[in-house]
Order: structure tokens, then sequence, then C-alpha cells
């Protein structure tokens, strides 16, 4: 967590898009754009005229140093700012400046100078109310204006703009020297060639000059007649310092961003422009507008689903972590981020995009940790998945074996908990292929504590770790062949000491016989996120789908950029809404049917009634892209018949027969079997709850239907069942559960 | 409006009548009037108010 206080310092959240920074006015083209975007020419106009002053002459002869950043130049044509600005200026509805109601301040401001940037800086003051007087040592205003535009243009904005405001003009004026002058501040800005009254700028400040009180801007200084403009309007600022404190110090502004902006996200829009020399009409300026990429560095919110579900970058989101983790509150329980600490899928794309590597995710895990620490992490969250880890980790569904008449192993297959619990095939295939090219590959079956990893449980997650460890060695230390990227992921993390390869590479370099069937279909590959570092494993996937007869499109993010399924960090039990929103999102990047190759993608998606594939049914012909995933329970019998199947294939050992739950005969039918799956109910939970009930005789009689219902404490849920006797056995009517423990004795 | 259901406790057969009851959750208790056994306290929870109010209690507290 200091990691990241340190990192967030270099974020760029708040750093200008590039046109703002090149700006001598800085417009706020993140004010500006989206404003026009939807039609509010009106309010768009008045962002341009509190930046610019002058929008009538600014939008007539400002030379764009924004299109020479603009970062669509390179794509395809750079934002076409100033005839947006031109949009603004004729549909706006009232182009009038705003009337102030201020009190008159009690200081003189001298302006040498009536071209623009004189005017400028004479408008902004007059708008504040000070005594402003203009010298002018010709007989008209506007300076160096009278050779760039018709008079009537720039004499009726300045009229226009001046239109509230009241400030002295002496023409035919000059002024000798300034000792003359018997004023609180001056500006002179006498034009290119201009008089400087032997004054020098003082680098110490902004406009300054050597001399206190008076300030230098405007052509007189090099600037171009647009820079001038700007420094008429923002050298207010220096003297209206000057004015409160006496200090000729206001710091320069600063211009310039660090924000980077990745081209690969730029998705190339078609300028369409009107005819030559035509002003653009509303829906040429609103799709002009919609080019504009607003350029922010906002890569994280944007590409990170956690932070657009919140609406957080990350600056915010470390905050709130650190008051959740560490409360300031006097009873210590202002844990405001505890479900967005929980909702992080530990994807690591936050970090993957950000051009400052800040790592969010990483933030999330280590203050998951702390919480559970602490024993605030409500347990409800990761208890399924924690026991459901147990679960394959038990006698029943884990296994560790060398093959017969071998005393070690060159390489050993770990399939994870979720590839033989969507189908066993997938692991029984995989093995016997691995068996044929390296028939001393040993086999284990388990978790690789992931579950525990993203719970923060550390205690739990250290015992998987070190019974993992003492498995390998017991195997003589062997290659691991892994089929789950998160799996190969987590040995990366915490087992370095064993060396890992992907299955698919594997499969890949020695070649399959793909089953004899050419699919012949257009498919996209959907990377797992926690492949994103592994280019290799993205190439032999695609090769193995394109060896199959695949037709194979590019999802708008794969490869290191690949996102959550919304499996990651097993976030579904706290935040629901969330995890179906990633799915929907997921879904819809093309309507092709997917290839996956981690188990949990393949079954999330194929729920949600996506067409999938797992790259195991191509490659062995196992399952259509359309078959739909084992409930929960029927995950975990899976797993009991996958480590039953391969003792007997493989060891010949017939264990005896398979007994999951309780030896009570329950029916459920397919609708209830849904729901519990959807509410995460275990059919085997709900057979000891009527086992308890019937045994102990705890149960509730209604009278009426002479159905029973009764309840029971499994781990730290409270399961409820509703049922009634049927032939041998009895038949579930419904079942449901609470968080909520019964205070009964 | 649903109809009242008569529930009957199988240990006791005796009706069950709404009392005081007892719950925690995440270290915070708190009770409610819900349908028990007067003999041996048996209780009942019915689906609507395990996924209503107790549910909206279990989010809050966890949100807290």
């Amino acid at each position: 967590m200091e990691k990241f206080k340190e990192s967030i310092k270099t974020c760029l959240q708040h750093e200008p898009a590039f046109c703002t920074a090149a700006c001598p006015f800085g417009l706020d083209i993140r004010d500006f754009i989206p404003k026009l975007q939807r039609g509010a020419f009106n309010a768009a106009y008045r962002t341009y005229l509190n930046a610019v002053g002058f929008p009538g002459i600014v939008s007539q002869i400002c030379h764009e140093p924004c299109k020479e950043v603009c970062p669509r130049r390179f794509k395809d044509q750079a934002i076409a700012v100033r005839h947006l600005e031109k949009s603004a200026i004729d549909y706006a509805r009232n182009l009038n400046p705003n009337s102030y109601n201020i009190p008159p301040k009690n200081k003189k401001i001298a302006v040498i100078g009536a071209g623009i940037s004189g005017l400028g800086c004479a408008l902004r003051l007059a708008s504040k109310k000070y005594d402003v007087t203009v010298f002018e040592k010709s007989d008209r205003i506007g300076g160096h204006l009278w050779d760039l535009l018709p008079p009537e243009v720039f004499l009726a904005e300045i009229e226009r703009q001046f239109i509230y405001e009241e400030y002295t003009l002496l023409l035919n004026t000059e002024i000798k020297s300034l000792d003359q002058l018997d004023f609180d501040a001056v500006y002179i800005a006498t034009g290119k060639g201009g008089a400087d009254f032997g004054l020098k700028y003082d680098p110490n400040g902004a406009y300054a000059s050597t001399r206190p009180g008076v300030f230098l801007g405007g052509e007189l200084c090099g600037r171009n007649i647009i820079e001038a403009i700007a420094d008429g309007l923002n050298v207010t600022k220096a003297i209206e310092w000057y004015i409160k404190t006496g200090g000729m110090n206001q710091p320069p502004e600063q211009r310039g961003t660090k924000i980077k902006l990745n081209p690969d996200f730029i998705t190339p829009v078609e300028q369409v422009l009107p005819g030559e020399g035509e002003p653009f009409t509303q829906d040429h300026a609103v799709n002009e507008a919609k080019r504009c990429l607003l350029c922010a560095c906002d890569a994280c919110v944007r590409h990170c689903d956690l932070m657009r579900y919140y609406g957080k970058f990350p600056k915010r989101i470390g905050e709130e972590v650190e008051i959740t983790v560490r409360p300031g509150t006097l009873d210590g329980d202002g844990t405001v981020a505890t479900r967005l600490i929980s909702t992080c899928n530990h994807c690591g794309l936050c970090k993957e995009v950000c051009p400052q590597d800040i790592d969010t995710g990483d933030l999330l895990l280590q203050s998951h940790r702390a919480m559970r620490q602490k024993g605030a992490m409500p347990w409800a969250f990761h208890d399924f998945w924690l026991r459901d880890m147990e679960f394959t980790n038990s006698d029943e569904a884990a296994l560790c074996r060398l093959p017969e008449g071998y005393s070690k192993s060159e390489y050993v297959f770990f399939p994870g908990c979720q590839l033989g619990a969507s189908d066993p095939r997938y692991v029984i295939e995989s093995y016997r292929f691995l068996l044929g090219h390296h028939p001393d590959t040993a086999l284990m079956l388990g978790c690789c504590g992931a579950p525990a990893e993203w719970a923060g449980e550390g205690p739990i997650h250290d015992d998987v770790i070190e019974r993992l460890r003492k498995d390998w060695i017991s195997l003589g230390k062997p290659i691991a062949v892994f089929a789950c990227p998160t799996c190969y992921q987590m040995f990366g993390k915490y087992l370095r000491e064993v060396q890992g390869v992907f299955l698919y590479n594997l499969i890949s370099e020695l070649g399959v016989s793909t089953a004899g069937k050419t699919y012949g279909e257009t498919a996209s590959v959907f990377d797992p996120c926690t492949s994103r570092h592994e280019p290799e494993l993205h190439q032999a996937i695609r090769k193995l789908a394109e060896q199959s007869g695949f037709s194979l499109e590019r999802l708008p993010y794969d490869g290191k950029y690949a996102r959550c399924c919304s499996w990651g960090g097993q976030v579904s039990v706290a935040n629901p809404p969330y995890a179906r929103e990633v799915v929907k999102v997921r879904i819809a990047q093309s309507d092709n049917p997917y290839i996956a190759y981690c188990a949990n993608c393949r079954d999330i998606f194929a729920s949600a009634g996506k067409q999938c594939y797992h790259i195991l049914d191509v490659i062995f012909g196992i399952n259509g892209a359309g078959r739909k995933p084992p409930t929960l329970t029927g995950r975990r019998y899976n797993r009991i018949v996958l480590k039953r199947k391969l003792l007997e294939e493989y060891w010949k050992e017939k264990p005896e027969d398979m007994q999951m739950g309780s030896k009570i005969k329950l029916y459920i039918s397919p609708e209830l079997k849904r729901k519990l799956n959807d509410e995460m109910i275990l059919e085997t939970d709900i057979e000891k709850v009527v086992e308890h009930c019937e045994t102990s005789g705890r149960k509730i009689v209604d009278a009426d239907s002479n159905s029973f219902s009764g309840h029971l404490l499994i781990g730290n849920m409270t399961y409820w069942v509703e049922y009634h006797s049927k032939d041998d056995g009895y038949e579930l009517l419904n079942a449901y559960s609470h968080r909520m423990k019964i205070e009964e004795e | 409006m649903k109809e009242k259901k008569k529930l009957i406790c199988n240990r006791c057969r005796v009706e069950l009548k709404a009392q005081k009851t007892y719950f925690e959750y995440l270290g915070h208790s708190f009770h409610a009037d819900i349908p028990r056994c007067p003999e041996c306290g048996e209780v009942y929870i019915p689906e609507d108010l395990a996924k209503g109010r107790i549910a909206e209690v279990e989010m809050q507290l966890e949100d807290k």
C-alpha cells in the first residue's frame, strides 16, 4: 500500500489535453467539446468566450496550434477546433457577455496601448470593476488588427464585449515617461517595436518588468497576435496579485502536458467537412465534435470495468481504500470501500494501460488481505469458493500420483480445479495425450490456491501452497503442465521453483490430429486475463484453432489487453450486478462464437447464452459451442467422477461406490435445480438439511399442505428447505439461504 | 394478502407463535419477532423474509 501511495503521486489524471496545453488561452477542450457534442452551442460559446475574451476576433485569426498536437493528426485528421469555435458563435442564442454587478474597486490601472492585447487587459479588469484608463498614441483602437481583419468585424466585436463595461480611453495620448502616470499598476502593450520605457522582463514573475507595478506583454514582447490577446487577458492575474500582495512574483503559468495516449485505442473516423469556404452546419459541428477524443489520461477508467462501474480514478480509490482499511471514525468502522475492494477481478489491465504503471489492482489485493486480517471483510463474499477449494483439495477430488512403474517424472499435469469440473473429459483426454508422448507424466488434481489469494486468506493460502510444494517434490520436481492460465500465474507467483509450461503450447509443438473435424466457422479467440503476458500461448491457441479450420477475427480487447470474463477475484457474491454487467459486455464484443482456453471463461459465457468452445473441445472434438455448463453441484460431482475414472483407467483402482452428500433420496425438479444454482446453493447441502430435519425431528409442519420446513447452519450459512415425502424419499419444494445467524439458544 | 399458514412444531405438536428472536451478523446483534415454537423454540423464517428484510440488513452491514 505504501508503494501505491508513492506511485499515485505520478498519476496524470489532472493533466490537460494536448490542445489545451498548446492553446495560448488554455481553452479547456474537455469542457468545450462535450457541449458541442450534445448540440449545446450557447453553452459552448460561453466556455469559449470566457477563455478568449474576443471570440469574434480569435475565431477569425487563430493560427491553430491545437492542430499541431492533436493525436488524430496521425490517424485521420486533426479536429477542426477553429471551425467548431466559429460554429459555437454562429449557433449561439446570445453573443453578448455577462453583466456582473460588482462594487467598484478603488484601484486605478493604466494600460498603455489600445491594441487588442491592451484592450484584453482592460476588458478583464473593467469587468472586475477596476478603474481602467487606456492610453493610445494614435487616433484609433485595434492596433495590428487593422492589418488583419476588416474593421467592421473587429470593432463590432470590441464594442460588443465592452457593452457592459466602463473604462476611460484616451486617444492621441502618447506616454513618454511612466513617471507622468499616477496609477496602482500599469500594463504596457505598445505592440511590435513599441515603447518599452527601457524596462526588461523580470524572470521571477509572470509578465513582470523590473519596475514594481509595471507589466509587459503582447507583440511588444515578440508574441504573435493571438498570444498577445492571451497575454492581455492573463496579465490581469499578475496585476491583481501585485495589488493584493505588493509582489511581482505571480508564478508564470506552466504550459504543457504529461499525458500519453496509446494510439492502439484511436479508431479512425473520417472528417466530414462542408464545401470550400462554407460554414459548418450544426450537424457538421456536432459530428466533428464527436470525433474529438477529449484527450485525458483516463485509460484506467476507460478500460478497467471496476473504475468505470464506480466512476472513480485510482487516486480516489486509493483514498477510499485508505479510510476503509484505517478508518478515522471513533468506532473504527467507516468501511466505505469494502465492497469496492471485493469487486476487483485482479486482471491486471489497469496497470497494463497506465502509462505510469500505477497498480490499483495490487492495492486492492493487499487491502483485501489487510481487511481480512483484522476481520473486517464480510466472510460471505468468499465463503462459497473457499469451501469449493476445500472440496477440490479434499480426498474426494484431489490426487497426486506418478504413473504405475515410475518413481519420478519429467512432467506433471496440473489441470486445475475447474477444467474437470466443467467436463471430466477435458482432463482425461489431455492426460491421455500427454502420456502418449511422455509416459512418465504424473498427475496432480487440486486447486492452485487462487480462491484463498483473492479472499485475502493468508494462512489458508500458505497451507495450500505448502501442500502443492510437498506434492511436487514427491513427484521428483517435474515440469508442471498447466491447462489453466490462473494456475500458471499463481505458481509463477508463489511456487517460483516449479518450472511451468502450458498444455496448449505442448500440444501445438507435439502436434495433434484434431479429431478429424474441420469447423469452417469464423470465431474469435477470447484470451483470459491471466494470459496477458503470454504471447506464445496466444499464438499456440490461434494456431490450434486455425488448424481445426476456424477463420479467426480479433476481438477489440485481446492479447496483452485481455479483459476478465468476470470470474477473476470471484467477485460475483460481493457484487452480483457488476459481475453480470461484465459478462454482458464481454459477450457483446462480437457475434462470432468464442474460443476460450480457460474453463471459467467458457462456462460463464455459455451460461449467458454465448456460443463458446473450449480449445480442448476443438482439439479433441469433445463438445459443441452451445453446451450448457454443469451446475455448481454438477461441478463437484464431475470432480469426483474425474478422480474415479482416472484411478480406474491408470491405476486400476476401483474406489468404493461414489457417495455425494447424504444417504437420503431427494427429488429436485429441473427448475428448482436452476434456482439453487443461481443462488449458489449446493444440492448436497440441501440434502444435509433434509436429512438433519428427518433424523432430529426438528422441522415445522405446514398443517394445510402437510409439507415440512426446516433449517441447518452449514459453515456460516443457514439453509432452509421446504419438502414433503415422496415414494422412497422426499421431494424438495423450495430452498433458500441467509447469511445472518439465528441465535437459537 | 396471502392467507396465514398454520405452522406446527413437529416435535412439540404446538402451533408456532411470533416471538422475539435474536440474530447475529458480522459482529452485530439484533432481534425481530418471528414464528417460533413456544415450547422448544424451533424457528421458522419464510423465504420472503430471508430474501427481503434479512437480505437487506445483511447488505447494509456489509457496506457499513
